[in-house]
């Protein structure tokens, strides 16, 4: 579809040079009026109107028309047409095609007539005797002059001929028109990567990636990943800690392209992203804290199938891009507008693989129960993703249980062992139940509330044994022992010492979700961070696109 | 090797703000602030520290300060008190 500027329409300026480096400009218009005619060398229509052009330039221009001729082509070929038809105008070139797009037209040869303040009065592609008819009556009386005949009866010429495709229309010039035209409204810094230097290797020299190698984040890919949300790239999402940064889309997107994501990912690592810079999660602590854990995203609702995020067989493993480059996005988000690194802010003793990326979807087809996001508080066909500061995963290994009874008790005395048997309310885990294990549970109508009273149930132990001892002089602190549970000197009564106390200090501390393959009686726990609403919270957000 | 490229930078393209350390205080003088950072027994050896100084300095004032969690950076309000009150300040981690 043709964009060529109709009549009335203001025809945009431009200013190029002939192939002798002469400039051509076109702003608002010296003279009468100006006609431009665009055409390539290899276009018989154009050999056909060029002719006719000169014939109007002779006859119109010391009336005070100009004209000028705007060529697709390389400098000898443009030379080659200006001899063949002894064009006296001038011929500028538009080697970049980009004052070609900037008129919209599809075909050439393109005219256009234009009077002083660049109003068009006239335009048309092609050849065509009524529009070149009509073109030079408008000169003429433009120039208040007399109107050359063209064309006339037995001229020879055709009633009409169609023109031949505009060069700006060839898939790699629009192409790379679209990016120059995008890439002016990006606004971060340009990087300029030298010829002789590798990419991968700059860019890991710059400390810009993760261990491995990251995709260079040109314009081109940028505007491309960018074209998977609505919102405008300048928009800012979130602070993102430990600087507090402002994360604007574009940042966001040019770390996604680095992480090797699609661009539908673009808006999973944008939710992901706001989630984990809220206050309740506390990015900062969990970044810098010394302890294991990381953002585990979970993501819930239609965007699984439609993105493809992998929820069952090997949820945690590789070979799932989605997975892989959401999880990898968002660290590389926090390592790079946040500025949180390894041996900076983020001082991890031992960290866990999980830090590379950590995302997977939630199977809510073989759940028995309401999918994780619908818990809390989103409709089932919201998309959202919970983020959750995790250790990495670990196994409930249970081939054995019959009843939801025994499967619940198995569950509970593995996440026991969260960061250390004699520790309870330490905060959050996030228990993932295989599809093999619920089948227990929908066999015997077992809810989430029931699992969850279960494992309270089994992991109950008396204060008593979970304070420090000389057997184990780890254990719980006197300061995280409930009140009642303590007399007016601040030690444990002893009624309090007999009271069993669960792992965890509410029931909602166990965020319940299915995922994995449909073959083997194997959950899995991911521990929390500690402290609870002190430390980090799990916080589910929509995916907006 | 390829076309010179040029990428999109990554970063939030802040200079890295340099900071000095303040100047050391030769003597302690006025008022000494100790603050907690609230992780598990730091105030067992910051309770020490405040013993021996009130021992060996006995014209220093101390005043012992307490983050709300060590999860979290500092509040302002606690940095703007430790800038106001204090001529110098001891903090301490603890496990």
């Amino acid at each position: 579809m043709s964009d060529l500027p109709a009549p009335g329409a203001l025809a945009p300026t431009f200013s190029l040079t002939t192939r002798d480096g002469a400039p051509v400009t076109f702003e608002d218009a010296v003279g009468d009026a100006t006609l431009l005619v665009f055409f390539k060398h290899d276009c018989d229509t154009c050999h056909l109107t060029l002719p006719l052009v000169q014939r109007l330039h002779v006859a119109l221009s010391p009336s005070g028309l100009r004209v000028v001729g705007v060529a697709q082509d390389a400098p000898d070929d443009a030379a080659d047409v200006i001899s063949r038809h002894d064009l006296t105008f001038p011929v500028a070139l538009d080697a970049e095609f980009a004052v070609s797009a900037d008129y919209g037209f599809d075909a050439v040869p393109a005219l256009v007539l234009a009077g002083p303040d660049r109003r068009v009065l006239a335009s048309f592609e092609g050849f065509t005797r009524p529009d070149v008819l009509n073109l030079t009556t408008l000169a003429a009386v433009a120039c208040d002059a007399q109107a050359p005949r063209l064309v006339h009866d037995g001229d020879g010429l055709p009633e009409h001929r169609p023109g031949c495709g505009s060069k700006a229309h060839d898939p790699d010039v629009a192409r790379r028109l679209a990016v120059r035209r995008g890439a002016a409204t990006l606004g971060a810094r340009r990087v300029h990567i030298p010829a002789d230097d590798d990419p991968f290797e700059f860019m890991a020299a710059q400390g810009l990636d993760d261990g491995l190698p990251v995709v260079p984040p040109t314009e081109a890919r940028v505007l491309r990943m960018l074209a998977g949300v609505s919102r405008p790239a300048s928009d800012i999402v979130a602070q993102v800690p430990p600087n507090l940064a402002p994360a604007t889309v574009e940042k966001i997107a040019i770390n996604a392209v680095m992480a090797g994501c699609l661009p539908e990912y673009l808006p999973v690592v944008i939710a992901a992203t706001e989630a984990a810079c809220t206050d309740q999660f506390n990015l900062h602590g969990v970044l810098a804290t010394t302890y294991f854990v990381t953002p585990v995203i979970v993501v819930n609702g239609p965007i699984r199938q439609e993105i493809g995020i992998n929820c069952g067989n090997n949820a945690f493993g590789q070979g799932y891009r989605a997975n892989a480059t959401i999880g990898r996005a968002l660290q590389l988000v926090v390592r790079n507008i946040g500025g949180g690194k390894p041996g900076g802010v983020d001082m991890s003793t031992l960290g866990q693989p999980g830090k590379f990326t950590c995302c997977l979807g939630e199977l809510e087809e073989a759940s028995c129960w309401e999918p994780l996001h619908v818990e809390r508080g989103f409709d089932a066909g919201t998309s959202t993703v919970t983020v959750f500061a995790g250790e990495a995963p670990r196994a409930i290994r249970d081939q054995l249980s019959r009843t939801s009874r025994s499967l619940g008790a198995s569950m509970g005395m593995c996440l026991k062992t969260m960061a250390h048997p004699k520790l309870h309310h330490v905060g959050e885990a996030l228990l993932v139940v295989s599809p093999e294990h619920v089948r227990t549970f929908r066999r015997d109508g077992f809810t989430k509330a029931d699992l969850r009273a279960r494992i309270q149930e089994v992991t109950a132990q008396p204060l008593r044994e979970l304070l420090p001892d000389e057997e184990c002089q780890k254990g719980m602190a006197l300061r995280a022992v409930p009140k009642t549970l303590l007399g007016p000197d601040g030690q444990p009564t002893e009624t309090g010492l007999d009271t069993r106390l669960s792992k965890f200090q509410h029931d909602s501390d166990i965020l319940v979700m299915v995922a994995g393959g449909t073959a083997g009686k194997f959950s899995a726990f991911l521990g929390g961070w500690a402290n609870g609403a002190s430390g980090s919270m799990a916080v589910t957000r929509e995916i907006h696109r | 090797m390829h076309e010179p490229l040029v990428i999109l930078d990554p970063t939030d393209e802040r200079a890295a703000i340099g900071r000095r350390l303040a100047p050391r205080p030769g003597t302690l003088t006025g008022t000494l602030g100790i603050v907690d950072i609230a992780k598990p027994r730091g105030d067992v050896f910051l309770d020490e520290i405040e013993r021996l100084i009130r021992e060996r300095l006995p014209a220093l004032e101390v005043l012992r300060l307490r983050k709300p969690t060590y999860t979290k950076p500092s509040p302002p309000d606690l940095r703007d008190e430790v800038a106001a009150r204090c001529q110098a300040v001891i903090q301490a981690l603890a496990d």
